[in-house]
């Protein structure tokens, strides 16, 4: 509810009371610098001084750009803008012409954004991918315990020598060791790939993001209180098929021959 | 063998090859993108008479799309009907309604050969007929219907200064719906005299309110098309046409919002693509804006259902907020037009309804009276006066913007110095923004940090108070968060406010 009276206010009609202009207003004055202890210069804290506020008007179009994380900008569109602007997001200082540029420029590179290592993603599912990689300690647990796989994106098969109804998937794999590991060590164990799964595969698979793969024979090397050497994981589940023929492994493909 | 060998893997792909799939993508994307706006975008004016209605049942009897033969004999009944014309176009003008049949009509040999000439004929009843017909071919969901009432255009630009009221209207939306079918119509339309006509049709139809808001739709297609808008533009302020425009910015109690609504947003679209805004101030545009949005303020307050109204206050907002961004309103001034203090309780009211319906319209109102107190002493002082404070902290807890706008606000006022700050913190400033300083946003905390900065540098006080509110341990917090933004502020304040202050005198 609004204060009675700005209701007051606006329900009146007295020009005395409704002028802006019988207002007092106020003296200005200027900000009081701060003190280190010690008393230094003056001049030395304007300096270092982080603040930078300053009342500004904005216009349409630098209002848009401002709350451009909480909007949608299509909607917006129906205003055009005059001149070049700039990306307001510091580190980036682009400059635009139009605000469907800048829209595009926005929805890449800074709406998926991760708030902790502020790396930015083309998509939300990529997003949440990365921070269940990097940032999810639920996940690191879960991985420990045993292989985790996550689905980037799945196509249908449209190369020649494919069936249309097989279901080719993209993933990386979180093998048990992935703590310990340096980043080349990394590097060596995941391994990025395409995947055939047969059809008949599909409806159990795909429709969990994340699936975890049964391991045989390693839990007495997994005791979490030892450094477990770095390892390379070459078993396949027998749920995923690589195609007749195929070797079932996770070995070859990223490097070039 | 391992399949990738077989299959060309993404990796042996050349650089270029690369570079080219990415653009080609990119072009797709964008193109994708560009269709979704326009079909969101774009609008047709579809309207609904009373007759209509009974006509509508009618028509759902008979559900089966007509033949060629028989739209084919529809139309020489048209042509041969003697007296019966007009009971025959109206007639085929039900059909029409019907968009199945718009394809199969405009491919028939003689089609729209007839109907052009209806329209160009000398029976008055037979010319509102055919401006029926090719009103409902101008809504067609069909691409290229509406190419194809090209041959038309001559004739429905003349009737828009035709005494016939209804007939104008009609042209008027058939247009305004034809503007959005394509470079070809649009190119057409513009060397036919569009703006001219529109231009006459508004100044000269003053009684008449459905034509002005025909026209007022119309011009506001005109003005949304990126390319031709300059063009447009020109040729309406050289015209003479702006003050008419903000004449009609006042609501009809009988007639309801629809003229003010369309000129309104014909007005937003000439502020927002024009550089220099001192032309349209001369000419009232600033007290008309806000003199109506005191009169929405007071019908709002009332709780007013009248329909539209969210419509017209999103291109008063606009038109508003854009022409303040000019900085009419810096100093200690009041630009002429804006001397109506009701105005900053109109845009609280607005703030405050429209939180739970439409919160991108709080957002909007709190972004003009961003741009009434930035660097303005006069309004800063007349926010304090009248009590707004207290309507604006209630605000801070919502996201999407709008906290942050809010607090754009206060810091506009804070940054005025000590007698401003001092009357913010009797307002309780302090515990709200040791609210904001604890949220999510990082843009809420930097921002809220420079607030804080401003009250904090005005006078030992507010120092005092704040840390009163545990101040000191927040401000510590916040030094071991992510931001680096975030960090250097507080261990600013840290350093040369709070722990001064905090020091006891020996």
């Amino acid at each position: 509810m609004l204060h009675s009276s700005l209701l007051e206010l606006l329900e009146g009609s007295d020009p005395t009371q409704i002028n802006i202009s019988t207002v007092p207003v106020l003296e200005r004055s200027e900000l009081q610098p701060g003190r280190r202890g010690g008393g230094g210069g003056e001049g030395a804290e304007e300096a270092d001084c982080p603040f930078r506020f300053s009342p500004h008007s904005l216009t349409l179009c630098e209002y848009i750009i401002n709350i451009s994380k909480y909007i949608l900008f299509h909607l917006f569109l129906t205003f055009f803008s005059v001149s070049e602007f700039r990306c307001h997001i510091t580190s980036c200082k682009q400059l635009f012409d139009t605000l469907e540029g800048y829209e595009h420029h926005y929805n890449s590179l800074h709406r998926h954004v991760c708030s902790n290592c502020k790396r930015s993603f083309p998509s939300n599912h990529l997003l949440d991918i990365h921070i269940q990689e990097w940032h999810d300690s639920l996940f690191q647990v879960m991985a420990e315990k045993q292989c985790m796989v996550i689905f980037i994106f799945k196509e249908r098969g449209k190369r020649r020598n494919l069936k249309p109804s097989t279901v080719l998937f993209t993933f990386y794999l979180f093998s048990k060791t992935k703590e310990k590991r340096t980043p080349q060590q990394r590097e060596d164990c995941m391994a990025v790939s395409s995947l055939e799964v047969s059809q008949h595969r599909e409806t159990e698979n795909c429709e969990e993001m994340d699936i975890s793969l049964p391991q045989e024979s390693e839990k007495p090397e997994l005791v979490p209180s030892q450094q477990p050497k770095p390892r390379y994981s070459y078993r396949v589940p027998s749920s995923i098929c690589f195609g007749q023929g195929s070797v079932r492994g996770f070995r070859g493909g990223r490097k070039k021959k | 063998m391992w399949r990738l060998q077989a299959v060309q893997h993404k990796a042996s792909r050349s650089a270029k090859d690369l570079e080219e799939f990415k653009h080609k993508r990119r072009e797709h994307e964008k193109a994708l993108r560009q269709a979704r706006r326009d079909r969101q975008l774009i609008s047709k004016r579809v309207l609904l008479n009373e007759d209509e209605h009974q006509e509508r049942e009618f028509m759902e009897t008979d559900a089966s799309p007509l033949s060629q033969e028989q739209l084919q004999e529809m139309i020489r009944n048209v042509q041969h009907g003697g007296e019966e014309k007009a009971a025959r176009l109206a007639f085929l003008r039900k059909v029409l309604r019907d968009p199945q049949t718009h394809l199969i009509f405009t491919k028939l040999e003689n089609s729209m050969y007839v109907l052009v000439g209806q329209l160009s004929g000398h029976n008055a009843q037979c010319q509102l007929e055919a401006a029926r017909c090719f009103y409902e071919l101008s809504h067609s969901p069909h691409p290229g219907v509406g190419q194809s009432c090209l041959p038309a255009t001559p004739y429905l630009l003349t009737y828009l200064s035709n005494p016939n009221a209804k007939l104008t209207e009609l042209c008027l939306y058939t247009l305004g719906n034809l503007w959005t079918e394509g470079a070809k119509v649009r190119e057409r339309l513009l060397a036919q005299g569009i703006v001219c006509a529109l231009t006459n049709c508004i100044q000269n139809q003053r009684n008449n309110l459905a034509v002005v808001e025909a026209a007022g739709f119309t011009l506001s297609q005109l003005l949304q098309d990126k390319e031709a808008a300059d063009r447009v533009i020109q040729q309406v302020v050289s015209s003479g046409l702006v003050p008419h425009l903000i004449s009609y910015l006042k609501p009809d109690p009988e007639f309801g919002l629809g003229p003010a609504i369309e000129c309104a947003w014909c007005l937003h679209y000439i502020v927002s693509r024009t550089c220099d805004a001192s032309a349209l101030l001369t000419q009232g545009v600033l007290e008309r804006c806000s003199s109506l949005l005191v009169t929405l303020g007071g019908a709002v307050v009332k709780g007013s259902t009248e329909e539209g109204l969210e419509l017209l206050l999103w291109p008063l907002l606009r038109c508003l907020g854009n022409l303040l961004a000019s900085g009419v309103c810096e100093g200690g001034r009041c630009p002429v037009g804006l001397e109506d203090a009701r105005l900053l309780a109109a845009l609280c009211v607005f703030s405050q309804a429209y939180l739970p319906t439409h919160s991108a319209l709080t957002r909007e109102s709190l972004w003009v009276l961003n741009n009434l107190t930035a660097g303005s002493t006069l309004f800063c002082s007349a926010l304090l006066f009248f009590n707004v404070v207290p309507a604006l902290i209630p605000l801070l807890p919502f996201s999407k913007g709008i906290n942050i706008m809010v607090l754009r606000i206060l810091g506009n006022v804070a940054h005025n110095g000590t007698g401003y700050c001092a009357q913010l913190t009797q307002a309780g400033l302090l515990p709200a923004i040791c609210a904001t300083l604890k949220m999510a946003d990082p843009d809420v905390v930097t921002m809220s940090l420079e607030v804080l900065y401003l009250l904090i540098a005005s006078s030992p006080n507010v120092t005092e108070e704040f840390i009163k509110l545990n101040g000191i341990q927040l401000m510590e917090t916040i030094q071991y968060n992510n931001d680096e933004e975030q960090r250097l502020r507080a261990s600013y304040l840290l350093d040369n406010y709070l722990h001064i202050h905090s020091i006891p005198n020996n």
